[in-house]
């Protein structure tokens, strides 16, 4: 435990100093990757900063009026193949986004593959360990910026509130594929126990009271379409996500469980100039056996539509709509906040309008700006706005990212 | 000077063959159009013996990379690079190793057992060979 105390200080205090030197150790990644290694282990990393900026609310630091630069991403992988049938492969992230996130170093994944069958039509291929779980089109690589439509993912789908939740689990899946002339078909189930270290989700459910949310056994399940290489994809995902919370002593709330089953749909389609990518999930959340709290039970929806275009060969312009209802009996939240007078109306959906923008200044080096027009505050951080919050506000961000 | 150059190579463009090539110690002589397609998205990492496959590429701006992308493997270079980033960001996978010049690619092909990539056919030696498309 110290060890790994000391060292989320040394990132802490360092972390622009790190950067830097990773910046200029892999500018030429290439020459790294090919002359200094065997051909079987290669070694990749990344790294963003972000600076946001809000006109009421925060997000990722104290934005409010402020410019807050506590959005930084930093991780590096490695992965060995030993055999053609088994490789393995590990990252390891430094992430800050404010309150959400407890900027320690984290293993995000560390995967184990091997694939039990593989010829030019079918693939089947064992993974366990730590692994990415396959939510929708982003979620496996959603640290990365360069794999980001732009700067913030949707946050009606992929909530970064809850990232480390949503991002990986420990545990087993199976993925086949098989290729046709019609398209590729994917299939990836898992068994898992997810990880429930996000500051935010304790807090919650509830609250600081003594005690700790853990994860309990889970599934994941997401089956894909590709048609001509990606030009067209199409998934499905459904999961079952299981956690319990363990009161210490003194706990005012009881050993309640949660339950977690989203639904959802993927469509995009990627012409050479510009894409087109849809989502839609129907998210349905269960709480029982908390005590103080009564059993619940409610789904929300989730949907947004997102076009990119491709301005100049290095220039991409975004634009979305991402819209979040977190129960569907109460749209606009006005049954909930007639109930609890403690609860924001506001607080129970969120409208997002994004516009972006993405230059590529060297390959794998980008600068991008967002501007966001919102309206409600659905996927905010409670933590990090104790204060109480306001329905219509507008984000602004910029970020520098790289990688190798 | 300039525009005879630049007509010449307008002119030559659509002659240009590109090949998927091997090195020479590989006993399969073809591939279908899927399994090719697969071996450069990083999903087929063996041979039909078991051997692995090494797959080596030019950078994702260089013309020939390009014209292999488009024209063989029928898709877009920054699709590639976006399906190998989706590899090797989420540790299911690896990218293929970016060589610097096509000087560089007959050279790791010929010396690498196991090796693919691709040349126009005026830039094919003796000691690699073209891998057949069923």
């Amino acid at each position: 435990m110290r060890h790994t105390s000391t060292l989320n200080r040394f990132f802490k205090l360092h972390s622009y100093g790190i950067v830097l030197v990773l910046c200029c150790l892999f500018t030429n990644a290439q020459a790294f990757e090919s002359d200094w290694l065997p051909q079987n282990l290669q070694i990749h990393g990344f790294l963003s900063q972000g600076f946001i900026h809000t006109s009421d609310n925060n997000f990722f630091g104290k934005t409010d009026d402020s410019i807050s630069t506590d959005f930084r991403e930093l991780g590096i992988n490695a992965s060995y193949r030993i055999l053609p049938e088994l490789q393995i492969a590990m990252q390891v992230v430094w992430r800050d986004a404010g309150k959400t996130d407890d900027s320690n170093v984290r293993i995000d994944y560390g995967v184990a593959s091997y694939t039990l069958y593989s010829s030019e039509l079918s693939l089947l291929t064992l993974r366990g360990g730590r692994v990415p779980t396959p939510l929708g089109l982003y979620n496996d690589t959603r640290d990365v910026a360069s794999t980001r439509p732009n700067i913030l993912l949707p946050q009606s789908i992929y909530f970064d509130v809850n990232r480390n939740l949503a991002l990986s689990a420990d545990g087993g899946y199976i993925y086949g594929e098989h290729r046709t002339d019609y398209g590729d078909f994917s299939l990836n189930f898992g068994v898992v126990v997810p990880r429930m270290d996000d500051p935010d989700f304790k807090n919650t459910l509830v609250g600081s009271d003594p005690g700790k949310m853990e994860g309990d056994i889970s599934w994941v399940l997401r089956t894909g379409y590709e048609w001509e290489n990606g030009l067209a994809k199409l998934a499905i995902t459904y999961a079952d996500f299981n956690g319990d919370y363990k009161p210490s002593a003194g706990a005012f709330f009881q050993a309640g469980s949660w339950r977690f089953n989203p639904l959802i749909f993927s469509a995009q389609y990627n012409a050479e100039k510009w894409s087109l990518t849809g989502e839609y999930a129907l998210r349905r959340a269960q709480l029982r056996n908390f005590g103080a709290i009564p059993d619940t039970e409610f789904t929300g929806q989730s949907f947004y539509i997102q076009g990119t275009y491709r301005l100049t060969s290095s220039l991409e312009a975004l634009v979305r709509y991402d819209e979040l209802i977190w129960d569907m009996d109460d749209r606009k939240g006005l049954k909930i906040a007639q109930a609890a007078p403690g609860i924001a109306n506001h607080s129970r959906f969120a409208q997002d309008w994004t516009f972006g923008l993405r230059y590529e200044i060297l390959p794998a080096l980008n600068f991008s700006a967002e501007y966001h027009r919102i309206n409600g505050t659905g996927w905010l951080s409670n933590l990090e706005n104790p204060q109480g919050t306001t329905q219509h506000w507008d984000m602004y961000t910029i970020m520098m990212s790289y990688d190798f | 000077m300039l525009l005879f150059v630049l007509m010449s190579q307008v002119l030559s463009a659509p002659t240009l063959s590109i090949y998927p090539v091997v090195n020479r110690a590989l006993t399969q002589n073809s591939v279908s159009r899927n399994g090719l397609s697969a071996i450069f998205r990083m999903r087929l990492r063996q041979w039909q013996d078991g051997s692995p496959i090494t797959v080596f590429v030019l950078h994702d701006s260089n013309p020939l990379h390009k014209q292999f992308c488009k024209q063989v493997l029928n898709v877009f270079p920054h699709q590639m690079r976006r399906s190998w980033n989706k590899l090797v960001f989420s540790g299911t996978g690896q990218a293929p190793v970016t060589v610097a010049s096509k000087e560089e690619m007959v050279d790791k092909i010929a010396s690498t057992p196991g090796a693919i990539g691709y040349l126009s056919d005026e830039d094919i030696p003796e000691n690699i060979k073209i891998l057949i498309i069923k």
